[in-house]
């Protein structure tokens, strides 16, 4: 039977192929920054709390202080992968979403609740006023933004795998009606994409607790910052060995075959192989941080490790693209440049980051003053 | 059809987004409204050196955080989640047209946060220009978010001149964009002043009395203002909009309720706060502001619920129908067939009853007239389910098929499946072939229910 896809939109894309899919691969990168934080970096410093002792539940408490800030973030810069997902690859994306409509609606709910759970949990630390209560709310919302993590794993990999749709969708529907409880566990390639991401969420958490000792820790003592240091590398490490080996999982035991030969034969070879290695470049970083650190080591830590998620954000959508090709070439739809409103959005997008920059100069301004008024 | 349906029972599935949209509406206008508010009145209270005004507005905005940066975002991405679900075509068509729109929100929603949390958490720590001008980034971003997400629902209910010449400036400048805007600029003043009068009441209920009636003073003028835009605009709404829409209006017995309550719910708003916080400043108490706060949402709710309903057969305005079919597709699917011409539909007519489908695979609308009649009433629920699933459930639900057809002959359902649009004028026409109304109407006819036994109506029924 023919893949089940619809017709091509007779307004055809909005934009150049190429210009829709660097905003989707660049929002998403900037997207992962926080996401990483929530889906790894949550867990993982609930657990130092309870075993990293003072020192561990110093960290702990910062890091996780701020993240209702980095969830309001993160939550918006989804906005515009999702958009542009949906401007380039609708035809996929909306059938994978609908075809698991009930576990992607209730992302909604879910994500509610692990949100709120954070700001509950986060009160106990801010007014050192820790209870039971709060606690449960933290680690509510940790299990929840995993739920949340395998909910996206399982619907972006349904998109790319199309060949399963139509027996999901007969497996479950009233008059050809989908009931919207399918899922794509059936997928080999959907557990280590998942835990893949857990692995990469774990060494960016761990490039956040660098910049944030080299930054924001200015009060905090030596001997703190010099404990930091070294829990970064412990998680960095334990991040780059998860996600080595779940990524030697997807690759050499779950993704199909010919997807496999492109990305290990030129010129993708390259990509692949900085892609793997990526994350080495931090970790080799903050091993050497443990010796020498100042602000500019904490930089290019964090650079570094944006590079990384980058790397890992271009190289998803190749294989994306790869996995949609046999049924639906995204690149040859009509066309149709909305000139004028592209240039103005890329003129506000650039004044909103001068805005920002502006901003965030205010802060820096602020924390070096005395308070003011 | 060219997206697999998602059937919710009793419900249906486009109610979903009605249900987010309602609730999200309700945060995101105070989103915008209190921006303002707090804008105006930090410059005020630094202006006057009110320190106990300043200690209140700091309390609001983390309150004011808590609701619109996490309940406000996440049902705001709830919409786009649902409309995606629900109404696939339909966002296609506006993601296409307006994908830049919604990207210039974006900015507009980064500028918001990052403002918002600075506004907040660096309070008394930054210069107090300084800390007004980030509140002023905050209260000007979320206005203009609001002006781009008010031309596409503007948008939806009438398209304009876009239908003939489809640019993205000629959709974003419908014959909706105005009004909407000017109506939810005034639902946003006036809802942020009911959101202050019940936060207030709450948390000042022991506090300095004079502090109450300042803050009950101060947002009233931005409260009457607001209903009264959202008057001028809901009337100019009204005028814009198509005739059909305003047919719609006039029909439909619980639109008629709707507007009843717009109505007489903004009077109540309005004379409450003139008689209350404006002439009476010590009426307000936590009681008073949770009514007023009831009768509020009571008007904003029932207006969303109209301005969605009154696009019936549409969902984009002569764009996109109801049912997630073109206009344009109507003809060439009554010839061809609405089984066939379906993405989704032939592939499970040929899953199913391969024996139908022809040598060059297609469907063979006759041969679905020989096959078996349990197997007729399956291919009839899926002419259903894709052609009508969208604003009728099955059974019991809303507007159930079950009920709406009570005691009707099959002669009768026939009429009503070959020409819907003439039996009523917000529905949308039959997109088959008539061996597919012939189907259609069979399986209405199986889950129709029998006329209530027990009426004494003086016929032979």
């Amino acid at each position: 039977m023919d893949a089940p896809i619809g017709p091509a939109s007779p307004l055809g894309y909005p934009a150049p192929y190429w210009f829709v899919v660097f905003f989707k691969v660049l929002g998403f990168t900037l997207h992962m920054v926080p996401m990483n934080l929530w889906y790894a970096g949550l867990i993982s410093l609930l657990v130092t709390r309870l075993v990293g002792g003072e020192h561990g539940r110093r960290l702990s408490d910062r890091v996780l202080n701020a993240l209702p800030i980095a969830i309001a973030l993160g939550i918006n810069f989804g906005i515009i992968p999702l958009l542009f997902i949906q401007a380039a690859y609708y035809r996929v994306f909306y059938p994978a979403t609908i075809l698991m409509a009930w576990p992607w609606f209730a992302v909604i709910p879910l994500l509610m609740v692990a949100y709120y759970g954070v700001y509950i949990y986060v009160i106990g630390p801010r007014k050192d006023k820790m209870n039971a209560i709060r606690r449960a709310a933290g680690w509510v919302a940790a299990g929840t933004f995993m739920v949340l993590g395998f909910i996206f794993a399982n619907s972006l990999s349904l998109m790319g795998n199309i060949g399963a749709w139509v027996d999901i969708w007969q497996s479950a529907n009233v008059g050809g009606a989908v009931l919207g409880f399918g899922s794509n566990i059936g997928d080999s390639t959907l557990w280590p994409r998942w835990l893949m991401m857990f692995g990469l969420a774990l060494t960016t958490t761990a490039a956040y607790v660098v910049v944030d000792t080299g930054f924001f820790a200015g009060q905090e003592s030596e001997e703190y910052k010099r404990w930091a240091l070294g829990f970064a590398l412990r998680l960095h490490t334990l991040g780059v060995l998860w996600t080595a080996v779940t990524g030697s999982w997807y690759i050499f035991l779950t993704l199909p075959g010919e997807i496999r030969a492109q990305l290990l034969a030129m010129p993708l070879l390259i990509l692949t192989f900085l892609t793997g290695a990526g994350i080495g470049l931090p970790w080799l970083l903050i091993v050497a941080s443990q010796r020498r650190f100042n602000r500019g080591v904490a930089f290019l830590i964090g650079l570094t490790q944006f590079g990384a998620l980058a790397l890992h954000a271009v190289s998803r959508q190749i294989v994306q693209n790869a996995e949609i090709a046999p049924y639906l070439d995204v690149t040859a739809e009509p066309v149709n440049i909305q000139w004028s409103p592209m240039i103005l959005f890329l003129a506000l997008f650039a004044a909103g980051i001068g805005l920002v920059v502006w901003m965030l100069s205010q802060v820096v301004k602020a924390n070096r003053q005395p308070a003011a008024g | 059809m060219h997206y697999p349906w998602w059937y919710v029972p009793m419900l249906t599935s486009p109610m979903l987004i009605a249900a987010v949209a309602v609730i999200h509406v309700y945060v995101a206008m105070y989103a915008v409204g209190g921006g303002m508010f707090l804008a105006v009145e930090t410059s005020y209270a630094y202006r006057t050196g009110n320190k106990d005004y300043l200690a209140y507005l700091k309390e609001h905005t983390w309150f004011f955080i808590l609701l619109t940066v996490v309940f406000g975002a996440i049902t705001g991405v709830g919409i786009w989640w649902t409309i995606g679900l629900a109404s696939p075509l339909a966002t296609e068509a506006l993601i296409h047209t307006f994908v830049f729109g919604w990207a210039m929100e974006y900015v507009f929603f980064v500028l918001e946060i990052v403002s918002a949390f600075i506004f907040f958490y660096y309070w008394g720590k930054l210069p107090p220009r300084t800390h007004q001008i980030i509140g002023w980034v905050y209260a000007v971003s979320a206005w203009f978010s609001l002006v781009l997400i008010s031309s596409i629902t503007a948008f939806m209910l009438n398209p304009g001149a876009w239908v003939d010449n489809p640019t993205f400036w000629t959709g974003f400048f419908n014959p909706q964009f105005l009004p909407q805007t000017i109506a939810r600029t005034g639902g946003s003043m006036l809802l942020a002043s009911l959101y202050v009068y019940l936060h207030a009441t709450t948390r000042l209920r022991n506090h300095d009395p004079a502090l109450m009636g300042l803050i009950g003073q101060r947002s009233t003028r931005p409260g009457l203002l607001g209903a009264i835009l959202v008057t001028a605009g809901g009337v100019w709404w009204f005028l814009a909009l198509p005739e059909s829409a305003r047919a719609a209006l006039a029909v439909a017995s619980t639109l008629n309720i709707m507007m009843a309550i717009i109505f007489a719910a903004t009077i109540i708003v309005f004379l409450m706060l003139y008689f209350g916080p404006y002439r009476n400043p010590k009426w307000v108490t936590y009681g008073f502001s949770l009514l007023l706060f009831m009768v509020g949402l009571a008007a904003i709710g029932a207006g969303e619920f109209v301005r969605e309903a009154v696009r019936k057969p549409f969902i984009i305005y002569n764009v996109v129908m109801s049912n997630q079919i073109l206009p344009e597709e109507v003809a060439a699917l009554r010839q061809t067939g609405y089984l066939e011409g379906g993405t989704w539909t032939r592939a499970y007519i040929a899953a199913h009853y391969p024996q139908v489908m022809t040598e060059d695979g297609r469907i063979n609308e006759a041969a679905l007239l020989e096959l078996p009649e349990s197997d007729r009433l399956e291919v009839g629920s899926v002419l259903f389910q894709y052609h009508c699933n969208d604003c009728h459930a099955v059974q019991d639900g809303l507007a159930g098929m079950a009920r709406l057809t009570q005691g009707w002959t099959p002669e009768m359902i026939r009429a009503l499946v070959e020409r819907p649009e003439k039996a009523r004028f917000f529905m949308p026409p039959f997109a088959g072939t008539p061996e597919e109304a012939d189907l259609l109407t069979e399986y209405l006819a199986s889950v129709a229910k029998p006329f209530p036994a027990g009426m004494r109506l003086g016929t032979n029924q």
